[in-house]
């Protein structure tokens, strides 16, 4: 036992304090850029160039401001999400919102395996046997409990994310047209620019990071006095996520784009590697995609069911027997085993547009639940003096504005194509 | 029937028929088991909130609304009692702890029932039906008829006032029922488990309505993976106390789990004594006997008599853990003997010590294994052992709770490495983990992946020999239900002992069988996906080979195993699936490679 009680320098001591915040918002940050999210930004930046670019700057402050309100909410009332909705919008909001939440998981799941059979695709192993391996390993990481120590192999290999930026600067992309499209967007009518724009709010700002994040906050106890560095956690994992988005934009745009490859599948998506890893750009990719598609695989049916759970009551947890907590472990179970038939059921030229609807599903729910934690936000019984100031609030409800009139404007464009000028 | 949840809403219609508002909310006396309904709250206009007597101004209630009995200008608005609490704002979809289920369960609806003029309330309902009827009455009557029809009705799961305890409004000053039972009430085992399934912030809720005794029995009932946290969470004046109250063996587990700044801050805030001993035992290993052992025990000397013992017990003995077994020291303090209360009760009041002292005494060395120390006092049943350094004096006792706790942990860790499952409280580091802790899960990623590349280095060789890969799983199973055989074996010893000849004979025709019935099921399958005959008899012939094999091989194991027994098999558990696993695979796939090459050519 002594050996624990190692003695810690004072000046390390503050620092250890921060870091025992640290985590639930840079762990959230990195699931983020998952199967979902790779493959959304490599199809943005192979289809559109840099001219969506700009989105990801008011994308990153709708993030930031969506992500900081889930962990005040869950710092300040010590409740997930879910159970504030419940509290307080009764029983039949919550029920049609986590009908809503387990379709659009289960379609984020069905990427994460899509991802997985991608990535494996490349290494030549068939999905009919990668996908049923992937789906009993993440099944048996959750019910063996080893889901925590796996937890840092899968945060170390999101390093990998590293590459896009170093291949970004190689491919040479052309600075200048970047910036200014950036600063000056090219707004496009098309319906495909729309449902594009859609897909990397949905991915950037999904609706279950909400729900896992405020979660994760709850169960690690973090204090009201510690809220601070909690914000700091949330602010710096939404960043590095948008900084990685934005690289893998840029790692397309200079080199798919250019050649006018559309991403069709994750062979593809990997030539925006080519410029630092040569030949060996699909092997790289495919770690990476692989790594970041179990990793979320792992987190998205596990949140599902805790979430669903704490909403309409019902017993959860992972040392709960099917017998003690049937309805937690049937849609933890039937989550993954659905996502995984669905993934091996489908043709294979049709895994990168599973992943992508996925996505926009992300980008049409979001504003619902980016509403309900704005309103709980302001609730003075629920935070106090911790409700949002007024130009936060502001800002806030813009973001919830913004993100609604994309997911509306992509609907017009597609259901009436002819009413926008092309 | 009433429910809380189909009453929300209706409107409040005054003694001339004018709808004055909706029903808002109903408060209820806290006093009884049946608590009655005293008042109502309605949303007047304009959202304004107002509150009533339920018993001078209600007339009549049904599923449709309210009648009151006076006209909206002679109602009299009162307020909310301090003994009273309200059904929607402090029940309805909040989070109660059900004292009676030990279980934390979610507020789905409230029923009520009039009896004798008075509303009542009956229990809160936590099933689905609850949930359906919140979604649309219609819904739950549906799904209601449709349970009954096959055969599995819908029933209801009410929990009576007397079995909450509400975690998010405080109840100390609220007079409750004496029947109501509430937390504090229970065991302090029972309350270690409900504490398990909150939150950090539920948790610091009911903590603050414990007193420290309860605490502390609850925290040292808690897993150990908890106890830190939790203790973490508390002030440190507050915490400190809880610690001082427990046995200084749980306490130094605990604190050894703090950070070092943390722990030192708490060691520092309590009595001198206490700290003291901890500190002492804080610098024994962990898993030893120094590491469960407990400082507080009696010790007496050889001249004194039984009635003397009797008397230090009395004055000194009120902290140890156990008195029933006292331990005679000589001078320098080493242990020399023991003599049992038994004993001591039944000697005669002049009788010396030295004259019922049993000199034998088990004891253990400080270093031993928790393990042995355990099973030491289970093989001898011994209520407690007393703990020595190498020079025979003696430093504590392990007393027969905390070596029972030793057996449940080590038992789970034997059935974690014997099956390969992991348990929740073996959350150590991620290399251990990969070591040997959950064996089976890595040997199916690193075979799995092993497996892929061989396949992919071959592939463009033998494209047949992807197919090989879909029996990989079977031959993983095998393997592992041929090592948990053979390990079965060993753990229980062989009921009735065969001749290794006749075992082996049977083992293979069993064997036998099992091959080729594998085999012909295997090349039904590949004939099914249609692939090549040629290759698809290689395959299978391989299967049923390497099943005929490692039938044979579970056969000649236990006995090998028995033979490498020695001192650590139970390290070697997870080695032997392992290597089963591997050897199986290697096995059948070497045969599949050759077959089909030969079928190839």
């Amino acid at each position: 036992m002594m050996e624990r009680l190692k003695r810690i320098n004072p000046r390390w001591a503050a620092v250890l304090a921060f870091l025992a915040v640290i985590g639930p918002g840079i762990i959230t940050a990195n699931v983020d850029n998952d199967a979902g999210g790779i493959a959304t930004y490599s199809i943005a930046g192979a289809s559109f160039g840099y001219t969506l670019l700009w989105s990801l700057i008011p994308i990153t402050i709708a993030l930031i401001v969506v992500q900081e309100m889930a962990s005040r909410l869950g710092v300040m009332t010590g409740k997930g999400f879910a159970d504030l909705i419940r509290e307080k919008w009764g029983i039949r909001v919550t029920f049609y919102l986590m009908i809503a939440l387990l379709f659009v998981n289960l379609s984020n799941t069905m990427a994460e395996f899509a991802g997985w059979a991608g990535s494996m695709e490349i290494f030549g192993v068939s999905k009919f046997v990668s996908v049923p391996i992937a789906a009993l390993v993440v099944w048996l990481l959750v019910v063996r409990g080893s889901y925590n120590s796996v937890e840092k192999i899968f945060l170390f290999f999101t390093v990998i994310y590293v590459t896009y930026v170093i291949s970004g600067f190689l491919a040479r992309p052309d600075w200048g047209l970047a910036l200014h499209q950036t600063l000056v967007p090219p707004i496009s009518f098309k319906v495909t620019y729309w449902v594009t724009l859609v897909g990397v709010i949905g991915t950037t700002i999904a609706p279950w990071m909400q729900f896992y994040l405020q979660s994760a906050v709850v169960e690690k106890g973090i204090k009201p006095k510690d809220y601070t560095a909690s914000a700091t956690d949330v602010i710096v994992g939404c960043i590095i996520t948008d900084v990685v988005a934005m690289f893998i934009i840029v790692a397309c745009a200079a080199t798919l784009n250019k050649h006018g490859i559309t991403v069709s599948s994750a062979e593809n998506a990997a030539l925006a590697l080519e410029p630092l890893a040569g030949k060996y750009a699909s092997v790289l990719f495919a770690i990476g995609f692989a790594n970041a598609s179990l990793f979320a695989a792992s987190i998205l049916p596990l949140s599902t069911a805790y979430t669903v759970a704490e909403g309409l009551g019902w017993e959860s947890g992972v040392n709960r027997t099917f017998g003690e907590a049937p309805q937690f472990n049937w849609i933890y179970t039937g989550m993954i085993f659905l996502g995984a038939s669905a993934i091996i059921l489908i043709p294979q030229r049709l895994l990168i547009p599973v992943i992508f609807g996925s996505q926009v599903l992300n980008g049409v729910l979001v504003p619902v639940t980016a509403f309900f934690a704005l309103r709980l936000v302001n609730d003075r019984s629920l935070l106090g003096e911790h409700v949002n100031g007024r130009w936060y609030n502001y800002l806030a409800w813009a973001s919830v504005l913004a993100c609604s009139a994309a997911a509306i404007f992509m609907m017009i464009t597609a259901l009436f194509p002819g009413l926008m000028p092309s | 029937m009433l429910y809380l949840s189909r009453m929300l809403g209706k409107p409040v219609v005054d003694a001339t028929g004018e709808e004055i508002g909706t029903v808002y909310d109903i408060a209820i006396a806290t006093g009884e088991i049946f608590p009655r309904v005293t008042a109502l709250a309605f949303l007047g206009p304009g959202k304004t909130p107002f509150m009533l007597s339920w018993r001078k101004y209600v007339e009549a209630f049904d599923d449709e609304r309210i009648t009151l009995n006076a006209a909206r200008d002679a109602l009299r608005f009162s307020y909310l009692q301090p003994d009273e609490v309200l059904l929607h704002r402090d029940l309805l979809n909040k989070q109660i702890v059900d004292t009676q289920g030990m279980k934390v369960v979610r507020v789905n609806d409230l029923k009520l029932s009039e009896s004798k003029n008075q509303l009542r309330l009956l229990g809160a309902e936590v099933g689905v039906r609850g949930v359906l009827r919140g979604i649309s009455p219609a819904l739950e009557s549906a799904v209601g008829w449709l349970a009954a029809r096959l055969g599995a009705p819908l029933g209801e799961n009410l929990i009576a006032w007397n079995y909450m305890d509400l975690l998010d409004r405080d109840l100390g000053h609220v007079k409750l029922s004496v029947t109501h039972k509430r937390l504090h009430e229970l065991h302090p085992a029972d309350v270690a488990d409900i504490l398990e399934r909150l939150n950090p912030t539920q948790r610091g809720n009911v903590f603050d309505h414990l007193d420290n005794a309860l605490a502390a029995e609850a925290i040292s009932e808690m897993e150990d993976e908890y106890q830190a946290d939790v203790v973490g969470d508390l002030t440190n004046q507050r915490a400190s106390d809880i610690l001082e109250l427990m046995d200084p063996d749980d306490a130094a587990d605990i604190i050894g789990d703090l950070p070092y700044d943390t722990a030192e801050r708490l060691l520092r805030l309590m009595g001198l004594k206490e700290q003291r001993a901890i500190r002492k035992l804080l610098g024994y290993k962990d898993k030893t006997a120094g590491g469960i052992m407990t400082p507080e025990f009696t010790t007496v000397t050889e001249e004194m008599t039984a009635e003397q013992v009797i008397e230090h017990l009395r004055s000194e003995a009120a902290e140890s853990e156990t008195i029933y077994y006292i331990y005679v020291i000589d001078d320098d303090g080493t242990l020399a003997g023991v003599i049992s209360l038994r004993d001591l009760i039944l000697a005669r009041a002049d009788t010396k010590v030295e004259a019922i002292v049993e000199r034998d005494v088990m004891s253990v060395d400080v270093d031993d294994d928790q393990e042995k120390v355990a099973d030491l006092m289970s093989k001898y049943d011994l209520l407690a052992v007393p703990v020595v350094d190498e020079t025979g004096k003696i430093l504590g006792i392990v007393t027969v709770d905390d070596a029972l706790d030793v057996m449940e942990q080590e038992s789970a860790e034997d059935l974690a490495l014997a099956t390969g499952a992991r348990r929740r409280f073996d959350t150590s580091g991620v290399w251990s983990w990969i070591g040997h802790r959950s064996s089976w899960l890595t040997v199916w990623i690193v075979l799995g992946i092993a497996g892929a590349l061989v396949l992919r280095a071959f592939a463009g060789l033998l494209s047949t020999f992807v197919v090989a890969a879909f029996f990989i799983p079977l031959v993983l199973r095998l393997s592992e239900e041929i090592a948990n055989h053979a390990l079965g074996v060993l753990i229980e010893g062989d009921e009735t002992p065969v001749s290794f000849a006749r075992r082996l004979g049977l083992d293979a025709i069993v064997g036998l069988g099992l091959g080729i019935v594998s085999g012909l099921i295997a090349l039904a399958v590949l004939q099914g996906v249609r692939e090549p005959l040629a290759s698809s008899l290689a395959v299978a012939a391989a299967l049923a080979l390497t099943i005929f094999a490692m039938t044979l091989v579970s056969a000649t194991f236990p006995a090998l195993l028995r033979r490498a027994e020695g001192d650590g098999w139970r390290a070697s558990s997870s080695l032997v699936t392992t290597a089963m696993a591997a050897a199986g695979v290697a096995v059948y796939l070497g045969l599949a490679l050759v077959l089909v090459r030969a079928a190839g050519s």
